[in-house]
């Protein structure tokens, strides 16, 4: 069974997942039951992986039991949801290097979610987490030379085979150009280093200039 | 990358990263930006008092060896002879040697202790003057203390301002806007004349022109520069202090590119202001009123 619940109401979709730390919130987002079975609602202006999977990214990236490397988790919004997309038995890694932000990501998500190993670390310093190869690679570090970054990662931590999501805020690598022009630049950035990239999916109009990078090796 | 870890690896992997992310979090909330704010002004505090204690000393001692205090330009130098050593009696070539004076000055100050004006003086009074000296040593090593401890951990919290601006006068900013997430949030323009608080409101008040620059007038670049550059260096100096700033307070690594970006901008500044500009005929008309809001400096930009 899936733990991505996906329901119409209205004409429109709206995502769950299926709570892993039952009874706990980890930002403002409702609980509810389903089926005797707890679900947190997901709201893709809050998180760019659900307004990613509203657009259409396939939802069997991240499946039960996976393990997934998540570079710059923040406070830990959308990190939880994938928290509970693996489940009991998966793994989520997770860096964040602002030490603000990495507090509430220790104390609401990994403290409470069993399948959650926090790193106050770099992204651009893999060997400081490097305790598993992983089935994801997972990048939201919004940073100019973040492709390098991930695609390092990639290299160290990802399994043959393996995935890369890649969010790329045009703003954050170019002020000046066309976000277009920025997320064609960033395909052919990991095309040219050998990844397959299949698809590029942009987030409006859940988020402005931004764009969900989907890619195997 | 070696075998796989176990569930079992993975629960005690978790419980450590947990500590130590944990521990990671602390250091940080510690605050080290407020600690440094306290030790820089600690030391600009401590150069007060050792100013107003070292002269204090210098000038009772001076009833009983004037011709001494007249000699020695380093106040701390003096004390330090005056704990040591004593009373103008005691002074000898063995307990003159060691101390950085030249054999001349040696010679100098044995001649005058021979034929010395001063008055004599009671072992009290001289245990008074001599305690007062040492205070002025201990004073002094604290002064320099902090200050190691200013410039050690300017590097660590804020390289960006440091490297820019330099330990001190970054520290006095940062003590000024009350904390480096403070001044990462400053507009370049009111940097620019942190500790210049009274010349800008006497500005507001009066009429008169706004102050130029505050702390920033400590650096270098600045007290060094011709009159008419001055504006303009503090300018673009708190310009290149403002990004320091948010890398330090963002990002928190060296970022090498904003103190070369500096030069470049104040060597082309140097260039070509290198002439006073023509003088500008007197004003004339009214003085401002009171109460009116300052008449805008004319400023050229690039
Ligand atoms: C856009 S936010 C991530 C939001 C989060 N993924 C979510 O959807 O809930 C980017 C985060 O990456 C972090 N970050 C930026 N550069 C980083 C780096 N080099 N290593 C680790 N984290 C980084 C930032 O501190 C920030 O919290």
């Amino acid at each position: 069974m899936s733990s991505i619940l996906k329901e119409r109401r209205d004409g429109r979709t709206f995502l769950l997942t299926r709570n892993l730390a039952t009874g706990k919130r980890v930002y403002n987002e409702d609980l509810v039951v389903r089926d005797g079975v707890e679900y947190r609602t997901w709201d893709p202006f809050r998180s760019k992986l659900a307004a990613a999977i509203l657009k259409g990214l396939p939802e069997d990236i991240i499946t039960k039991g996976g393990k997934v490397l998540y570079l710059g988790t923040s406070t830990g919004t959308t990190a939880s949801h994938v928290s509970d997309i693996l489940g009991e038995g998966g793994l989520l890694v997770g860096v964040e290097f602002a030490p603000r932000v990495a507090r509430e990501f220790v104390e609401k998500v990994a403290r409470e979610r069993k399948n959650v190993i926090p790193y106050v670390a770099d992204a651009r310093n893999p060997e400081k987490y490097a305790i598993s190869r992983v089935d994801v690679v997972y990048c939201d570090i919004a940073q100019p030379d973040q492709t390098a970054i991930a695609m390092d990662n990639c290299k160290r931590l990802l399994k043959e085979g393996g995935s890369l999501l890649l969010v790329v805020k045009a703003r954050s690598i170019d002020v000046v150009k066309d976000p277009r022009t920025v997320f064609e630049e960033e395909r052919r950035r990991l095309e040219g280093s050998g990844y397959r990239v299949r698809s590029v999916i942009e987030l409006s109009p859940f988020e402005k200039d931004h764009a969900m990078i989907y890619a195997t090796r | 990358m070696t075998a796989e870890p176990t569930e079992e690896d993975l629960q005690s992997i978790r419980l450590e990263s947990i500590q130590a992310a944990e521990e990671a979090i602390r250091e940080a909330s510690s605050r080290p930006d407020l600690h440094l704010v306290q030790a820089i002004q600690a030391l600009d505090d401590t150069d007060k008092y050792l100013n107003v204690t070292a002269t204090r000393a210098s000038e009772w001692y001076g009833l009983h060896f004037p011709e001494l205090t007249q000699m020695m330009q380093d106040n701390i130098a003096l004390c330090k002879m005056i704990s040591d050593i004593g009373g103008r009696g005691s002074f000898s070539k063995e307990n003159l040697g060691g101390r950085g004076l030249t054999d001349k000055k040696v010679e100098a100050v044995l001649e005058a202790k021979s034929r010395s004006k001063g008055g004599e003086i009671s072992d009290g009074d001289l245990g008074r003057v001599r305690a007062l000296a040492k205070l002025a040593l201990e004073l002094s090593s604290q002064r320099d203390s902090l200050n190691g401890y200013v410039e050690s951990q300017m590097k660590k919290v804020a390289p960006n301002v440091t490297e820019v601006a330099g330990a001190t006068i970054g520290a006095r900013l940062m003590a000024k806007a009350g904390g480096l997430d403070r001044l990462a949030v400053l507009p370049a323009s009111t940097i620019q004349i942190l500790g210049a608080e009274k010349a800008l409101f006497r500005a507001l008040r009066t009429g008169a022109r706004p102050p130029k620059h505050g702390i920033l007038f400590q650096h270098n670049e600045v007290h060094m520069a011709p009159k008419w550059q001055r504006g303009k260096i503090a300018r673009t100096l708190a310009n290149k202090i403002a990004i320091a700033a948010r890398v330090d307070y963002y990002r928190g690594s060296a970022d090498a590119s904003i103190k070369s970006a500096l030069d470049k901008r104040l060597e082309s500044i140097k260039e070509r202001y290198k002439d006073p500009p023509p003088r500008k005929p007197e004003r004339r008309g009214p003085p401002p009123r009171e109460g009116r809001f300052p008449r805008r400096e004319k400023t050229r930009r690039r």
